[in-house]
């Protein structure tokens, strides 16, 4: 009798606190919750055009940093300009009536930059580097790019529209931070992340 | 910092704060110790440097009433003195000091912090992490030099009204009401060169990274660098003042001006100063 009381405590508590919050989802995938429970895919983001990544990632086996040319350079990974777009669009003839592609031209001609919207937001106080990421992790271990990039960004080769599948918190990062990563692919020998509050907290 | 990191390297985690080699290439603890060494007989006093510090990091202007109470909020400020018998020109005897945080290695802020909101860096700095900071304000009261400002007020609601707030650093946060903050070292900086040097394989350059009141001193009066590398140009300044970031009491000839302030009171500070010399005959 007791149990059952708890349980419908437990499910008065855990479902009246959800009425206010965000779009909360139990479960998800691994790693997509903070320590407390929250569910941290985020809101559904509505973006200009419906982005395939799945056809220019994984069809086309194009490279993240392509597109996303500050990754190796910078602390922004960079979301492309349209210039980018229409370099290779303005050739690809076959696709050129589908009516992302339309949208994608009618953005050019009317000399409007995409409103893309950010999926993978940080805190402002949170200082994260890409370059450091994609240089240890690609450049120096050779790591596959899809991987790489997966570790925070999951599936997005996957994906349509990309979605925050990883919680992104402090002690998501430090999971990560913690543990030992071998330093290229040659060598044997190891070391972590840094762990100082000012590496990441500004 | 996980229990493992904890354990495996106990014997240098409860070590007594500096150690001597603790800030030595050779011994693979860490590869930088950021210093300062100052020359007070160069400095004009002028405030540039302070005026860079709050272009830099967003520091917000208090107006001329809180200024009078002691709430100005400058990272880095310039204490002036009076030298006595000057004879016949008093005004000639004016002397300048910058003074910013010192980045003591035993910092007497750190201990007593509540909520470990203050604390050591790997490379010599005596960190804030203003999200952690509960506005205590014990660091402050425990601070020798007065280097640590509490944010009385919510100054990013009045300090930078549209469209300042464009000309804020974005590399820094802006502070709100209740936390205490305190010069950096410019850390948004360092990390930058920092990131770049793993980069590309080698160890930040002398000379590549200054914090903005270096940058920005007209007669070059601040030298800036990494203590850990011999070659720098501010180790060869501690060393050729003999001053030692060790002591807490330096052994060195009269001829010498290097000091380092209220030294005896053990915080091992890492800015040195070099006294300024005055030609009273003439």
């Amino acid at each position: 009798m007791i149990h059952r009381l708890l349980a419908a405590m437990f499910f008065v508590f855990a479902f009246s606190g959800m009425a206010n919050a965000e779009p909360f989802k139990w479960g998800g995938p691994i790693g997509s919750q903070t320590s407390d429970g929250y569910n941290a895919l985020g809101p559904v983001v509505q973006q200009p055009i419906e982005f395939p990544h799945y056809r220019h990632a994984r069809d086309m086996g194009i490279n993240c940093m392509y597109c996303h040319t500050g990754a190796r350079r910078g602390y922004v990974s960079v979301i492309p300009r349209i210039d980018k777009c229409i370099g290779c669009h303005q050739s690809i003839e076959s696709v050129r009536n589908k009516p992302r592609i339309k949208k994608l031209f009618w953005y050019w001609d009317h000399k409007e930059p995409i409103p893309w919207k950010k999926v993978n937001d940080l805190p402002d106080y949170v200082r994260f580097n890409h370059e450091r990421h994609i240089q240890r992790f690609y450049f120096r271990q050779n790591r596959p790019v899809r991987e790489v990039c997966g570790y925070c960004h999951g599936d997005v080769a996957n994906m349509t529209v990309d979605r925050r599948v990883k919680a992104l918190s402090m002690g998501w990062c430090i999971s990560c931070h913690e543990k030992d990563h071998r330093e290229n692919d040659v060598s044997m020998k190891t070391s972590h992340g840094p762990y100082e509050c000012w590496q990441c907290h500004k | 910092m996980s229990i493992t990191n904890l354990l495996n390297n106990w014997s240098f985690y409860r070590q007594k704060r500096p150690f001597r080699g603790q800030y030595d290439l050779n011994k693979q603890y860490s590869e930088y110790k950021w210093a300062m060494a100052l020359d007070l007989d160069i400095c004009t006093g002028c405030n540039a440097c302070t005026t860079a510090c709050y272009a830099e990091n967003n520091l917000p202007v208090v107006g001329k009433e809180r200024y009078q109470h002691g709430y100005a909020m400058h990272w880095i400020r310039i204490e002036r003195y009076w030298d006595e018998n000057m004879g016949e020109f008093p005004e000639s005897g004016t002397s300048f000091l910058p003074m910013m945080c010192q980045q003591c290695e035993e910092a007497p802020c750190e201990t007593v912090c509540p909520v470990g909101a203050t604390n050591h860096t790997n490379d010599g700095l005596n960190s804030q992490n203003y999200h952690r900071c509960i506005g205590s304000r014990y660091c402050s009261v425990n601070c020798p030099y007065k280097v640590r400002y509490f944010n009385f007020w919510n100054y990013p609601s009045t300090a930078w009204p549209s469209p300042l707030q464009d000309q804020l650093n974005p590399d820094l946060t802006v502070r709100t009401k209740g936390v205490m903050e305190k010069c950096t070292f410019c850390v948004q900086r360092l990390n930058e060169a920092k990131s770049r040097a793993r980069t590309e394989y080698r160890l930040v350059k002398d000379g590549e990274v200054v914090p903005a009141c270096v940058q920005a001193c007209p007669t070059n009066a601040i030298t800036f660098g990494n203590i850990v590398d011999p070659k720098s140009k501010v180790a060869k300044m501690w060393k050729n003042q003999q001053v030692d970031l060790y002591k807490d009491e330096q052994e060195k000839d009269s001829s010498m001006r290097g000091y380092r302030i209220l030294e005896d009171l053990r915080p091992f500070p890492s800015v040195m100063y070099m006294e300024r010399v005055r030609d009273m005959e003439a």
